[in-house]
């Protein structure tokens, strides 16, 4: 026995129990409300089909909403709550809007939408509340959810009789097999169905399967058929709710198959007439799941309604538990059903059934043109079988038309995938159309739609099924339409007056069945998957506790405050260090590649805008990138370390696409090139020193005079062999330091001591950004945009005369270096603090003529400047403009100035 | 996700990969201004097979000529390309 | 549960040996020098003093002592360091093939990636490559900056295989 509850209330369940099995063996018919009208629905279903009883399973974080009853099993201490009722189930305020069905009929959003805004908001308010599902939970997740890969050669999606024998037939010829069934139990069909076949043949079957090394996953769905025979499973290794095992709630596989046999069996359709959707009316296979399975038995007085032989085995199920058949009301003529030993009507077709507290009373049917009725409280149905294509279909295949069971099967596909048993033979029936009123008489049960809504779509002039299921939102709900897709398509075919196959098919898509968040989402839902990037010094900038900046997947120190200060405070309070005195901080994340042989100068002047060959052995510059358009795509640094050895530094940011870069053009456009380009981003860690002091404190950490600017030396520190480079972003004389990222923490060590012991500090990329753009460095992804070019950022005079690099043939082009571009220009606040990101205007309400790229605080002088791009800006230097940023509600007076606000000459890095 | 036959090792998951542009959009180096920007802008986007290039970038990280048709994701072909030493 | 452990060995010097012309000379040379074969894709060749892994079709991945490898190269190739760019860890156990498959693409399950064999792959959106060592270990060589990250996942994952 165990224990559950159910909106509060205790109850017991059997071992092995659904949701659904356990509500019906507590007599519980009731379980939730429809989504529009409110309407009292019971179970419907004994699988993933389920339109109806759809319940919040599950406590806090690990609350699941919208779960199937028919779908979840039954665990000690499972909390289920119904939806979409207020203020409780059996009593819901929300049911007049059933009252009110025809104001909420099909296109019932279109029509509103069209008319007033105003309108729309007043119906918005009761809509919101009313119309819905389940709520989503507002705590995390406490659970983890994994990711997993697997091959097999065969993999078959089913384990009823025609699955287990392929799997069977396969793994025993030597394959590799993965056998999935959604279902917790192996057998499918054969479990409401024990007598077909022996009943130890399942465990005997999934014996021989494992014992032949094929993998068997129970509670596992074939949610998603990808390209490439690639199928997507969502496995349950707890239920919804539950507390998992070993902290994994459910494992989302991807298996890449060599084969696919999909035995995906079909699904009951339901009969269209009023009031089908009362709780006490059921799919007839349903009914005999219960019993045979869970030996709950739904109903005391049966009626059945049929068009096919298959509802025989559900009467012949329900007498032999004890049931009494009051009727079976066959749509087949005579002599359907002559010798089942019920009492049979033929030319039977349901019109209506009638209840009294949420429960069926009674069945109404027109027979052979008269219409009777019967009390009952059990209305099993079988409309027919709708073979389950999805798989099939979302591999690119295409369907063929079965007359007798009225069904589309698996015809084609361009994938490695055939379909066997009931979903490629469903059985014969008798093709019947609705007799009752169209009203109240549901196709699709989930979203409230009924054959009226079908008939005033066709009415208003919805031709194609496509548009229909938008109109009327049939299949559109959790269920997909499995149920309803076939109903509404015979009636639109009888109104178009064609067969059902001429009227089209809408298309089928992943998942099968809904799949929840946090398993999407994998590990990255937690910090455990997120794979974050970290400096190889992570350490010990942690242990001073900085503001971290992510920047892609990399985190880096934004700024190092002291005591209470604010990252502003501190990141000014750190640049004025850089400036008047020194300072220190960690490059390591910059681009960085290695490049060598024989051709490597010409390779690099392939790659880079400006000429390298020219560069002395120990000397580096300046360098940019061009697009083949053209446009500036980055800049770094270049340094000859040996005759045939370079060092390329290029930005944080632009990294992985530099890498892709520099290997698209060593390995496509020039293979005959004797280079090797190696990306060393990650082997060396870097750290720059700058400052009026820096020259003194790298003297004294490598012992011997500091290269000069742009100049570089091997050299050791802390007795570890580094390269020094002399280069400034800060516009302070600098020197960016290498070293083997092994071994970069004692030479950090040693160099922030000697940094401390001059009075300097750490320094973050706030300040580091505060330095820069006071100097007029550039930065890409800010200045460097990738809608400038050399000539917009002032760097045309550096451009390889020679031409011969990437983006020469695109520079060309005149209008490129023609007037009406915005160029680079400094901005001097004369009023207010410049926004960054704001837009320069001549004067309010004029159209933007540029925009701010980056802005901050002189360090030393103090006010505000920034760095923007101005349409002609080289030629406006002392014009007046106004930096406006609506959207903060900021805006400052700027005169245009040169961008070089700190030091233009140049003076303070040179030796 | 495609499963795509890499020269060097085989069949491999799509997400190994990154996609660069077709072969007729490549931009040889000395390609005059005109032909330039006639690659790069005017593509034949054929509904149909097409020839791609490819970069196994978080495999083997060389670079292939891919033959895909466009609608229906069949691959026809894959070579490898780069420099002759390539064993 | 499947049982796999996951350790951290001491870093070795690590080079990249990458050749971009007369690959028949320079596997002659190197076989002649080395006494054994430069390894083909896939494939590793060597000891623990000097070993080579390809993972790609004209770079190894070097692990060792390369004094002599300089001289194989000539003017066909070029070495450079790469030590500080890459953690080697260890998977050990049984479990190594099914972690493997946790966040991967690659059929690291497949009977035939045996002892001596390489691959590259992707963990999550982690480039990782993989050097089997014999059926109960499995080298990884994972960037620096993710290996934080991906060994907490991997230490996590190792609980519910």
């Amino acid at each position: 026995m165990i224990n559950f509850s159910f909106d509060g209330k205790a109850y017991t369940a059997q071992e092995g129990d659904t949701l659904a099995a356990a509500l019906l063996r507590n007599g519980i018919g009731l379980v939730g409300r429809s989504f529009k009208y409110h309407r009292p629905r019971g179970i419907m279903t004994a699988g993933v089909e389920e339109p109806n009883a759809l319940v919040t399973v599950g406590e806090g974080g690990r609350a699941e909403p919208n779960t199937r009853a028919t779908d979840v099993f039954v665990y000690e201490g499972l909390v289920a709550k119904s939806q979409n009722r207020w203020p409780n189930l059996s009593f819901d305020v929300g049911a007049v809007l059933g009252l009110a069905a025809p104001a909420l009929s099909a296109g019932f959003y279109y029509k509103t939408f069209f008319g007033s805004a105003k309108k729309w908001m007043f119906y918005e308010y009761f809509i919101r509340k009313a119309a819905g599902l389940g709520n989503a939970p507002t705590q995390a997740d406490p659970d983890r959810f994994s990711h997993r890969a697997a091959f097999c050669d065969v993999l078959i999606v089913g384990a009823g009789p025609a699955g287990l024998q392929a799997a069977l037939d396969a793994a025993e010829a030597g394959k590799r097999v993965i056998l999935v069934e959604q279902d917790n139990i192996l057998g499918a069909s054969l479990i409401r169905d024990p007598q077909e076949l022996d009943a130890a043949w399942i465990e005997v079957t999934a014996a021989r399967i494992r014992a032949a090394g094929g993998r068997i996953l129970p509670r596992t769905t074939a949610s998603g058929y990808w390209e490439h025979d690639l199928v997507t499973l969502t496995q349950r290794l707890s239920e919804p709710g539950q507390v998992p095992a070993n902290s994994v709630a459910q494992r989302l596989w991807h298996v890449r198959a060599g084969q696919v046999i999909l035995a995906t069996g079909s699904i009951e359709r339901p009969m269209a007439f009023a009031h089908n959707d009362r709780p006490g009316v059921m799919l007839s296979q349903a009914v005999r799941s219960y019993v045979q399975r869970f030996g709950v038995v739904p109903g005391k007085r049966v009626v059945i309604a049929t068009n096919n032989d298959d509802a025989y085995k559900t009467a012949q199920t329900l007498k032999d538990a004890g049931a009494q058949i009051v009727a079976i009301l066959d749509a087949r003529p005579a002599p359907a059903g002559a010798n089942s030993g019920h009492r049979v009507y033929n030319d039977a077709v349901p019109l209506l059934t009638k209840g009294a507290r949420h429960c069926l009373k009674s069945v109404s049917a027109l027979v052979d043109g008269k219409t009777m009725e019967w009390d009952a409280d059990l209305l099993a149905v079988s409309g027919g079988f709708t073979p389950v294509v999805h798989l099939h279909m979302q591999a690119g295949g295409t369907l063929d038309w079965n007359e007798d069971a009225q069904a589309f099967i698996p015809a084609s596909s361009r994938q490695n995938v055939t379909t066997i048993g009931r979903a490629a033979e469903p059985q014969a029936i008798f093709k019947m159309v609705p007799v009752s009123s169209p009203k109240k008489s549901f196709i699709d049960f989930q979203n409230d739609v009924t054959l009226a809504d079908v008939d005033l779509a066709w009415a208003e002039g919805y031709r194609s099924v496509e548009h229909l299921k938008r109109y009327t939102t049939l299949g559109m709900a959790t269920d997909q339409g499995k149920l309803s897709n076939m109903a509404a398509l015979g009636r639109l075919a009888e109104k178009q007056g064609v067969a059902i196959p001429e009227a089209g098919l809408t298309t089928f898509r992943p998942p099968y069945t809904p799949v929840t968040m946090g398993l999407i989402a994998g590990a990255g839902a937690k910090d455990a998957g997120a794979h974050v990037r970290r400096l190889a010094l992570y350490d010990l900038h942690a242990a001073k506790n900085p503001i971290w900046q992510p920047l892609g997947y990399w985190f880096r120190p934004r700024a190092y405050p002291n005591g209470g200060e604010s990252l502003a405070q501190a990141a000014m309070r750190e640049a004025k260090a850089v400036r008047n005195n020194v300072g220190m901080t960690d490059v390591s994340t910059l681009a960085k590649f290695e490049v060598s042989g024989p051709d490597a100068a010409a390779f690099l002047e392939i790659i880079c805008a400006t000429t390298v060959s020219k560069l002395a052995v120990g000397r580096g510059r300046y360098t940019f990138m061009l697009r083949e358009d053209g446009f500036v795509f980055d800049d770094g640094t270049v340094w000859r370390l040996d005759e045939n050895r370079y060092l390329l530094t290029s930005s944080t940011g632009g990294a992985d696409r530099m890498a892709t870069h520099i290997s698209y053009v060593r390995q496509y456009l020039c293979p005959h090139l004797r280079v090797s380009a190696v990306n060393v981003q990650e082997h060396h860690a870097g750290l720059a020193i700058a400052g009026p002091k820096a020259k003194a404190v790298v003297d004294a950490l490598i012992g011997t005079p500091a290269p000069r600017h742009m100049s570089t030396e091997p050299a050791t520190i802390a007795g570890t062999p580094v390269l020094v480079l002399a280069a400034s972003y800060s516009g302070e004389r600098a020197f960016e330091i290498y070293v083997d990222a092994n071994q970069a923490k004692a030479v950090w060590a040693a160099c922030e001591a000697h940094v401390q012991a001059e009075g300097g500090c750490l320094y973050g990329l706030e300040a580091m950004e505060f330095l820069r753009i006071e100097k007029g460095h550039l930065v890409v992804g800010g200045e460097v945009d990738g809608r400038m070019t050399p000539h917009d950022l002032a760097l045309d005079k550096m451009l390889n005369k020679a031409g011969g690099y990437i983006g020469a043939s695109g520079l060309v082009r005149p209008a490129l270096s023609e007037g009406g571009r915005r160029q680079l220009v400094g901005l001097e606040a004369i009023e207010g603090d410049i926004p960054e990101g704001s837009m320069l205007i001549p004067r309010e309400g004029a159209s933007p003529q540029g925009h701010v790229s980056a802005a901050a605080f002189r360090i030393i002088e103090g006010g505000s400047v920034a760095l923007g791009q101005l349409v002609d800006g080289f030629s406006r230097h002392g014009e007046i403009l106004i930096a406006s940023s609506p959207t903060r509600g900021q805006k400052a007076r700027v005169r245009v100035v040169a961008p070089h606000f700190y030091d233009p000459a140049g003076e303070r890095y040179r030796d | 996700m495609m499963l795509i036959p890499c020269p060097h090792c085989g069949p491999r998951a799509q997400s190994e990969f990154i996609y660069e542009r077709t072969v007729d959009s490549v931009v040889p180096l000395d390609a005059p201004s005109q032909e330039a920007m006639t690659k790069l802008f005017t593509r034949n986007n054929p509904r149909g097979v097409d020839d791609e290039i490819w970069r196994h970038t978080y495999g083997c990280r060389a670079w292939m000529i891919l033959t895909r048709h466009r609608v229906t994701n069949e691959i026809s072909g894959c070579r490898a390309i780069g420099p002759e030493a390539l064993l | 549960m499947t049982e796999v452990t996951i350790t951290t060995p001491p870093a070795a010097p690590l080079h990249v040996f990458e050749i971009w012309g007369n690959p028949a000379a320079v596997a002659k040379r190197f076989k002649a020098a080395m006494g054994f074969a430069l390894p083909a894709t896939g494939q590793s060749g060597g000891s623990d003093a000097l070993r080579l892994i390809r993972f790609e079709p004209t770079v190894w991945l070097v692990e060792g002592d390369i004094s002599a490898l300089g001289d194989v190269l000539a003017e066909d190739g070029a070495l450079t360091a790469t030590s500080g760019g890459i953690v080697r860890m260890r998977l050990s156990g049984a479990g190594w093939r099914t972690l493997l498959m946790e966040g991967g693409v690659f059929d690291a399950e497949s009977p035939t990636f045996a002892a001596g064999c390489s691959a590259a792959t992707i963990i999550d959106h982690v480039n990782v490559r993989l050097h089997v060592v014999s059926d109960d270990a499995c080298d990884a060589y994972v960037p620096l900056s993710f290996s934080a990250g991906l060994l907490h996942f991997w230490k996590e994952a190792a609980l519910s295989l």
